[in-house]
């Protein structure tokens, strides 16, 4: 199976590396990699359900506003979410629906997703790459 | 960037020349043997490009404890002109007003010894810790906005304090120019809950005693004494917090080409002070301070109930100070020969007035110190280091260090840990953080704030 994403070394942060055959498997890869810093316990199979939407400036600002609203809801709802139907992509907007499972804990804290170091490149094979640091 | 590119002010602080792309110098402060340290990571390039701040005044600034942060640095101290400068949410950081309160109590170690796992129990259970952990009961919205109008006073009002706590306390517990109307629905959905709990990662309470006195004339002003119980908490905004900086980061950014400004680095994320969004991230920014230092009164107040418990209701905890290390204000200063009202950032840096207390806390295990501010401090517009900084990553840390074996050799120096999670405790270690009597002796010698007292803790509560 193709890497999905890696956990780098950071003083006081994580760092999360996606990578992406597509833009849209890109997104699904880092929200992956943001779920395993998180480390939650999963409560139940029941699948839940959420409509996103999100704006932004250019693609790497949307990839981080992306994060960002979804740890909005992974913790007010306190659901982690492994899949993203998109339903609109674009390099400055995308809409889609979430689904994941209701969470008992979570290991790890994630207080904000930042903008350091961000930017999206596309290597030779056509492979997205992205680097994601967030605060813990 | 290397040592050689340093100029020598004197023993403690160290100037990097004015270039093209910079509007003003940089400065360290710092010993030559922690000099050495700095290029390890990326801290020194972030000073450098903080200097290019629109609007920036003297210097970009950094304390001995400087590490990578996001844009600024961590430990940087930034202030522009209010006029024509910037203001950027940067240089707050995430968690708005994280900060220290230090409640002193009239016992001595002694005194407390054969209560302290039962006084360390209560205190842990009366707040909660831990990710996601928040109290049972959500605030209406009309409750909250008071909160993030009025901060601690707010709950000093409604009996969760004493009026002492309000003034002793950075700007008397709230900033007037917040307005929860700044504050976005997403922000205060993760606010609601989260009033009077203390999070994870590197906040903790501690029960310590004063260890040594080191200025015996602001201690006994301070009413601190040799054996002294105390405690200590360090907390922020939590979840609001996080939000307000992540929603205006969003703003700011959508907002910035149309004020012209281009910057190194996006994390610098900057508007004019004086423009709409930078008004309104005040405002929002303001309002996050207040939520944080309602949540220190708040952990204040369940404190006190614990004690009571254990203790007994004579018992009392009586705030020392409360003050913030990731903050912007507005101060007005004397520069160039008339008066100006700057923006002041301080990010990983407190505010050290003169004859203020200043509380540093060390990290899990080591010394704590009580500072006081000096007029010399005005050099760096009044501010002082916050704490030790972070040498080693968290998963360098949870790969070479062990949550139990850490427990096991704080017990060893008499130091209970009261924690949900072992991994927290390795993430934590005090091997992954630079030596705070290093950073503080830099300060103390700099001028910045003087040495008062000398903590060190018996107990320590975290989150996971």
């Amino acid at each position: 199976m193709d890497k999905e994403y890696k956990i780098l070394e950071h003083p006081s942060d994580v760092r999360v590396q996606a990578f992406g055959k597509t833009k849209e498997e890109l997104f699904l890869n880092a929200m992956k990699g943001m779920n395993e810093v998180l480390k939650p316990k999963i409560l139940d199979k029941k699948s839940e359900n959420r409509k996103i939407k999100v704006k932004s400036v250019d693609l790497n600002a949307l990839l981080v506003d992306f994060l960002s609203e979804v740890l909005y809801r992974i913790q007010t709802n306190k659901e982690v979410y492994n899949e993203v139907r998109f339903t609109k992509f674009s390099d400055t907007e995308l809409e889609g629906e979430l689904i994941g499972n209701k969470v008992e804990s979570f290991g790890e804290d994630i207080k904000a997703v930042t903008y350091h170091g961000l930017k999206i490149i596309q290597g030779k094979k056509g492979l997205y790459k992205a680097t994601v640091l967030f605060d813990v | 960037m290397q040592k050689s590119d340093f100029k020598k002010i004197n023993d403690w602080l160290w100037e990097v020349e004015k270039t093209e792309r910079m509007n003003v110098p940089a400065r360290i402060y710092v010993s030559e043997k922690m000099l050495d340290k700095v290029f390890k990571d990326r801290s020194v390039e972030q000073l450098i490009n903080t200097a290019s701040l629109p609007g920036i005044i003297n210097y970009s600034m950094a304390m001995p404890d400087i590490h990578e942060g996001y844009g600024f640095p961590i430990g940087g101290v930034a202030a522009m002109d209010s006029e024509n400068g910037v203001i950027s949410p940067g240089g707050v950081g995430y968690d708005i007003n994280c900060g220290m309160k230090l409640l002193k109590s009239e016992l001595s170690e002694k005194d407390i010894s054969p209560y302290l796992d039962k006084l360390a129990l209560e205190m842990q259970k009366e707040v909660p810790s831990g990710l996601g952990k928040g109290r049972q009961t959500k605030l209406s919205i009309d409750n909250l906005d008071k909160i993030l109008k009025y901060g601690a006073k707010r709950l000093v009002e409604q009996g969760y304090g004493e009026d002492e706590d309000i003034k002793n306390c950075e700007s008397n517990g709230f900033i007037e120019q917040a307005d929860p109307l700044a504050v976005f629905e997403h922000a205060k959905n993760r606010g609601r809950d989260q009033v009077g709990t203390l999070g994870s990662g590197n906040h903790f309470l501690e029960v310590q005693k004063v260890d040594e006195i080191l200025d015996q004339e602001i201690a006994q002003k301070f009413g601190l004494f040799k054996n002294q119980v105390v405690v200590m908490i360090h907390t922020g905004s939590r979840g609001l917090g996080h939000q307000i900086a992540t929603d205006y980061i969003q703003v700011m950014m959508k907002a910035m080409p149309k004020y012209d400004i281009n910057l190194p680095d996006r994390e610098l994320a900057c508007v004019p002070f004086k423009s709409k969004e930078g008004q309104r991230y005040f405002s929002a920014m303001s309002a996050g301070a207040n939520y944080a230092w309602a949540n220190r009164q708040m952990i204040a107040h369940y404190i006190r109930k614990a004690w009571k418990e254990i203790l007994g209701e004579k018992t009392k905890l009586i705030a020392i100070y409360d003050v913030a290390h990731n903050i912007a204000k507005l101060e007005k200063y004397k520069v160039y020969g008339k008066e100006m009202e700057l923006v002041v950032h301080r990010k990983g840096a407190t505010r050290a007035f003169p004859e203020q207390p200043v509380l540093i806390p060390g990290s899990m295990g080591t010394a704590s110190y009580v500072l006081v501010g000096t007029e010399q401090g005005k050099d760096a517009w009044y501010s002082t280091c916050h704490g030790a900084g972070r040498t080693m990553s968290r998963s360098a840390a949870t790969r070479s260090l062990s949550g139990q074996e850490i427990i096991n050799q704080l017990k060893a120096k008499g130091i209970l840990v009261k924690c949900y999670s072992m991994r927290g405790i390795a993430e934590e270690a005090p091997q992954a953080y630079k030596n705070i009597d290093e950073v503080v002796e830099v300060v103390h010698q700099a001028g910045l704030s003087k040495k008062v007292a000398r903590l060190v803790p018996l107990a320590v509560i975290k989150g996971e």
